[in-house]
């Protein structure tokens, strides 16, 4: 185990701040859920084990794992780790940004405006990111804009009517009529 | 002749006009999934589980088993063509494949595949027409301890032997066993982990976790850390094999069917160990030095033609645990689990007894998918690789419309949409650091199920666990089990000492 470790992390003494907090995400979990699982009855009927053994089960066992996820995170880093599919660049926050605000304007705006508005916006930002992740300089050009929106259109209104109209699934719409 | 009987009243059911439009609908929407990145054939399913509401069983079933094939098709066009190969399960395909292509030859390299699916899928769903209700009729007689034990094995194989780390598949399938445990508990009705939240109590969603973690983490991954990826396609050439392709395909072909459909058979799932043994076998036993000499550098046709049909196979085979004892072993077999259950059925031995009509017209479809989809796949290459240029800002965006519908038509909920968010997020962390996403589908499906066996197999033994020993089987599933979890391990300390030895 340690053999393979150094070869695979040479420069990575000591701890790896990522790493470390992935493993305290994971205690936090595992301690979370064995607080919840304290509220859950006991009442074991023939079994022996009620409602809560399997909620305390994975809290211990998470519990455990994220101790020893973060003592690989403060001992030379996740072991057997493949370097290859590690990403080649460093993360572009500003393009998360975008496609995040996509999908949380997208969940608290659909009841309101409807599923085809929703959605082309949330298309609309999503593809704004993107563009400006892929470094794409007519990002910011009107007319890019201008087709992303009404790219967002044409995707999302024939998916609302495909639904709505031919599997009878209910989408939220803007107006009752079904097809806006 | 029971079983042929059955088939065939199975292919007069899956041939009414309407059927056959879901399958070839399945096909092509499977072809195109497999062929475009960033999708896969699980997210595909989950994101169309809302239909499960309206359209009747038989019919999606056929539909959803045409997208769970059709990719396996797709999937190889995408990894001979495209120099960045996505999924696992044509990662090796992708290794010789690439090189044919790139020494011109990417229509006898996509051929090959194509024709090697088509040979191995049909294979294995003889296999599984002939096996599967033999399977039901045995494993009618298991009790719940012995139910409980197939899913310790199968969650023992999907955590900790499939993946690079132990650890970190042991955590992804915990936090799935606890996102299984959200919800209403089936024996006491009481509710676990809920809150105050009212859209907690039915559970969550197995759409929301699977468009979550597939379809939103991948593109959130994508604007994180791929948007300066520069990506370079193959040549296509006309689409031909000559005949001494013809004569070094077969062979591999069926060796790969061989190795590919027993793994399928048993619980424990992944494409990779399979795949990976089928290209050594070819690499192995390719005796022309000319041959030979093509591995890894111009692309051995062998190595594309053996893995592919271990691929298909495996993935066929994997329906006989799924249908005859209700275990999936991948992500999308879980799936396909999950909308059995928003049916009511659940999978088991007893499916074939309950729902005969159903599961025959499913297995009749197989065949006729799978000539379907030899159709679409050859002739119509060109079409499907035209796939290829969509551009990814686009792809990626509309992708996500997508998800919302698969994410809101399942309840009607705007909550549901801020959770898929945030599993979203979950899929980006887990796919940074290396975590496997299986084990979290696998356990949040199964996990479930395994608690009602686990409780009923303890009431069978009044509360003491000692029952697991005493049933013959159930003691044989835990040496099974003990024994994945070893020997991988010994047979590594061995040949890490040999190496060392050897270097000394």
């Amino acid at each position: 185990m340690t053999t393979t470790s150094t070869k695979e992390r040479a420069p990575g003494q000591g701890g790896n701040w990522p790493q470390t907090l992935v493993g305290l995400g994971v205690l936090a979990t595992g301690l979370g859920l064995g607080w919840g699982a304290m509220g859950i009855s006991s009442d074991a009927g023939y079994s022996g084990i009620g409602p809560n053994f399997f909620p305390w089960m994975c809290a211990v066992v998470l519990t455990v794992c994220g101790a020893w996820i973060l003592w690989e995170a403060r001992t030379g880093g996740f072991r057997e780790m493949d370097e290859e599919g590690a990403p080649a660049h460093p993360p572009y926050w500003t393009g998360f940004v975008w496609v995040s605000a996509g999908l949380l304007l997208n969940a608290s705006l659909i009841t309101t405006i409807g599923f085809i508005l929703s959605c082309a916006l949330c298309y609309l930002l999503a593809v704004q990111g993107l563009r400006r992740a892929g470094g794409q300089p007519i990002a910011n050009a009107p007319r890019t804009w201008i087709v992303d929106v009404l790219v967002g259109l044409i995707i999302s209104a024939p998916v609302y009517w495909t639904f709505t109209k031919f599997l009878a699934i209910s989408l939220p719409g803007l107006t009752n009529t079904g097809w806006l | 002749m029971d079983i042929f009987n059955a088939l065939l009243v199975g292919f007069s059911h899956a041939i009414t006009f309407s059927n056959l439009l879901w399958c070839l609908l399945g096909c092509a929407l499977g072809t195109a999934v497999g062929v475009l990145p960033g999708i896969g054939p699980a997210v595909a399913v989950a994101m169309l589980l809302p239909i499960t509401a309206k359209v009747e069983i038989t019919a999606s079933m056929i539909f959803f088993a045409g997208i769970y094939y059709g990719a396996m098709y797709g999937g190889s066009t995408t990894s001979i063509l495209l120099n960045t190969p996505g999924e696992t399960a044509s990662m090796v395909t992708a290794m010789e494949g690439n090189k044919m292509a790139k020494s011109g030859r990417a229509g006898a390299a996509l051929a090959t595949a194509a024709i090697g699916s088509f040979v191995a899928g049909t294979i294995a769903t003889v296999i599984v027409t002939l096996f599967a209700p033999y399977v039901a009729d045995f494993a009618v007689k298991l009790g719940p301890p012995e139910y409980f034990m197939l899913m310790l094995l199968a969650f023992t194989t999907v955590s900790a032997v499939l993946g690079k780390s132990t650890l970190r598949g042991m955590t992804a399938l915990f936090v799935g066993l606890a996102v299984g445990c959200v919800g209403m508990d089936q024996i006491s009705g009481q509710g676990r982990y809920v809150g105050s939240v009212p859209e907690l109590l039915d559970g969550i969603e197995i759409v929301l976790v699977a468009v979550g973690l597939f379809a939103v983490a991948e593109v959130l991954y994508a604007v994180l850390y791929e948007g300066r990826v520069v990506e370079s396609q193959n040549r296509l050439s006309r689409v031909h094999m000559t005949r001494r392709d013809w004569k070094r395909s077969i062979g591999a072909w069926l060796r790969g069917t061989a190795i590919g459909t027993p793994f399928g058979c048993i619980p424990a799932g992944g494409t990779e160990i399979p795949t990976f043994l089928s290209y050594a076998t070819e690499k192995k036993l390719a005796k022309d030095p000319q041959d030979k000499a093509e591995f890894g550098t111009t692309g051995a046709i062998e190595g594309v033609a053996g893995p592919e049909a271990a691929n298909n196979a495996t993935v066929t085979a994997a329906l006989i645990p799924l249908l005859t004892l209700g275990i999936p072993t991948s992500n999308t077999t879980a799936i396909l689990l999950g909308a059995f259950q928003n049916y009511g059925i659940q999978p088991g031995p007893q499916l074939f007894t309950t729902s005969a009509a159903l599961v025959w017209a499913l297995i009749a479809s197989l065949y006729i998918g799978n000539v379907m989809l030899l159709v679409l796949n050859l002739p119509m290459v060109g079409l499907w690789v035209k796939l290829l240029k969509i551009p990814k800002p686009q792809l990626y965006a509309g992708i996500l419309i997508f998800a919302t519908v698969g994410a809101y038509g399942m309840r009607q909920s705007a909550f549901d949409l801020f959770l898929l968010y945030a599993i979203g997020v979950l899929g980006v962390i887990m796919r940074r650091f290396d975590f496997p996403t299986a084990p979290v589908v696998v356990g949040m499906i199964l996990g479930p199920l395994a608690e009602a066996q686990l409780r009923n197999a303890l009431s069978i033994g009044e509360g003491s666990p000692v029952v697991f020993l005493q049933r013959p089987m159930s003691l044989a599933l835990i040496v099974v089990v003990l024994a994945v979890l070893v020997l991988p391990r010994v047979a590594k300390r061995m040949s890490q000492r040999r190496l060392r030895e050897q270097a000394a």
